[in-house]
């Protein structure tokens, strides 16, 4: 029993390992690309990118977009989702399937229109065309109301009496309970964010206002596309905030992109 | 309860529910509804910017032309190919690698963390990785010429371009939906493995008659959430072969997008979306009632 469960957990650890380096190799071939020249160690790809490509510029515009993104969707989604678990909404239920059923349909039905949109509002290349039609995400909508309806509104009760208005209820008493469903929120929106590529490459135009994605992909298509050095250090720049962050909150992440799948 | 709404709704401006909703309904009505409707007139109508003709009504012509055009015939059965394809295998070898990580080995938690990092990567850093990985002087030929394998150019020849990218989505979206099969495990309750044990049962029979019973809900959502995300491949193909060689790896999407804003004909672009729409639409509606009830966090479509 004992021999035979030795070597189950062998196979086990070899099947593991394997999987392991399937899934690494590629990973580290990158960083290797992007670190080496002639057989020498060197960050010359990593300087030059960030001045020239102008992979400075791309992060700084990354990281504008998520922030607003970000702060946007945690106070607009909060207050939605507090309205939906706790009012009485007319036609609320309709309302509310109208979220959860955008949840999951292909954004790329909107493309051509969301475009035109822009170019008619003169938003094109412009942060308001990155960041106001991300500002509130149904799904995080989905989450926060869901998460709300499992707490009872006692403490809300308690404040309403104390006489605290509707806004100082959400933000001084609902928005403290509802930390861990923020903590998802943050994680999700940041996530898909600072990765999206179709609308952040169609409403823009200028270097000047690519994110990180766009900027990446168009290196891949411009002149330095024969350049493996330039193209890898540019991924490594676009991943590393991501895999850093990965590092430091592994568990918060891996169980809030996770979490409720299986129930 | 009610008392207090009633004083609150009394206070003058928009009664608090409806000033609450308000920042989301001008999002969604601005950016959804209104681009939603929009695209289904656009569908209907010959719309092209660069043309000197009016901007005319006609009528069903934008759909018949998906029944004359090889290039759309091409791109859907490329899609259908690359859902078919893709959904099973990921699927399938996502249950693998949970099944193995349910074993109590060392470092454990550092497998799991490692196979679920690339899909927290954006499509386009992998993309790009795997373009310089499948050329012909890039790490998998040299690795194959190493092992005493001739090299192949994956990318160039029409045969493997598509299997190529395929393979790369498997690599990307394992670790993923194992993490997910991993966590369902954790559901079952021990004592159905221990019935199962005490019944003699092997290692086949308790994955076929307790484990994959147990997980069936499970594996139904992660299939048709990937569905709907294999459905709308397009950035992979974008960045390693624009659609080529021959239009071997032209896809909806993608096929919408060179419509839409390489030849600027918005009506018949509308038209490939709602391709793209009802196709992995059907998966959502499967997705939806799954994920009314049920307390779920759904990844969307990165």
């Amino acid at each position: 029993m004992s021999r035979s469960n030795t070597i189950k957990r062998l196979l086990v650890i070899t099947g593991l390992l394997a999987v392991f380096v399937v899934m690494a190799y590629p990973l580290v071939w990158m960083i290797n690309l992007s670190m080496r020249t002639g057989g020498e160690s060197t960050i010359r790809f990593y300087r030059e990118v960030w001045q020239a490509g102008p992979f400075d510029r791309y992060f700084l515009n990354s990281t504008i977009v998520v922030t607003l993104v970000l702060i946007g969707n945690i106070l607009f989604c909060s207050m939605a989702g507090y309205a939906f678990a706790r009012y009485r909404i007319p036609a609320g239920k309709i309302l509310f399937f109208l979220v959860i059923s955008t949840i999951m349909l292909p954004k790329q039905v909107i493309l051509v229109p969301m475009y035109i949109l822009m170019q008619k509002l003169h938003l094109l290349d412009t942060y308001a065309a990155l960041t106001l039609p991300f500002l509130a995400d149904p799904f995080n909508i989905f989450l926060i109301r869901q998460y709300l309806v499992s707490i009872p509104p006692d403490c809300e009760e308690a404040a309403r009496l104390e006489g605290a208005g509707e806004f100082t209820v959400l933000f001084r008493v609902v928005m403290p309970v509802l930390k861990p469903a923020l903590a998802v929120v943050a994680i999700h929106t940041s996530l898909i964010n600072w990765n999206s590529f179709l609308f952040p490459f169609i409403l823009t135009n200028s270097t000047s206002m690519r994110t990180l994605p766009v900027g990446l992909a168009l290196l891949s298509q411009g002149q330095h596309s024969i350049d493996w050095g330039h193209m890898m250090a540019g991924a490594v720049i676009s991943a590393l905030p991501v895999v850093v962050a990965f590092l430091i909150f592994q568990r918060q992440i891996i169980s809030g992109l996770t979490s409720g799948m299986t129930r | 309860m009610e008392p207090t709404r009633i004083i609150q709704t009394k206070r003058r401006g928009l009664p608090p529910p409806l000033m609450f909703l308000l920042p989301w309904a001008v999002v969604y009505a601005a950016f959804f509804v209104f681009p939603f409707v929009f695209s289904f007139l656009l569908s209907f109508l010959s719309y092209n910017p660069l043309s000197t003709q009016e901007t005319s009504w006609t009528g069903i012509s934008n759909f018949s032309r998906l029944f004359e055009d090889p290039d759309f015939q091409q791109a859907l059965r490329n899609t259908l190919l690359f859902v078919i394809v893709t959904v099973p295998l990921t699927t399938a070898a996502a249950l693998g690698l949970a099944l193995l990580l349910r074993e109590r080995v060392p470092g454990r938690d550092l497998f799991k963390a490692g196979f679920f990092l690339p899909s927290i990567l954006s499509m386009v850093v992998i993309s790009l990785l795997f373009k310089l990985f499948y050329a012909p002087t890039g790490a998998l030929n040299g690795a194959l010429t190493t092992i005493g394998l001739g090299g192949h150019p994956w990318l160039t020849d029409p045969r493997t371009a598509l299997p190529a990218i395929m393979l790369m989505d498997v690599w990307a979206a394992v670790g993923y939906y194992a993490v997910i099969f991993f966590a369902a495990f954790t559901s079952i309750p021990d004592e159905l493995y221990e019935a199962a044990s005490l019944e003699g049962s092997g290692t086949w029979s308790t994955f076929r008659y307790v484990t994959f019973p147990m997980l069936k809900p499970v594996i139904g959502f992660v299939v048709v959430i990937n569905t709907i995300r294999s459905f709308q491949i397009f950035i992979e193909v974008f960045v390693m072969t624009q659609g080529g060689p021959l239009g071997s790896t032209n896809t909806l999407v993608l096929y919408l997008y060179e419509t839409a804003f390489r030849k600027l004909d918005y009506g018949y672009a509308s038209v490939i979306a709602y391709v793209v729409f009802l196709l992995s639409g059907v998966f959502s509606i499967f997705a939806i009632r799954r994920l009314k009830p049920s307390y779920t966090a759904a990844k969307k479509a990165v």
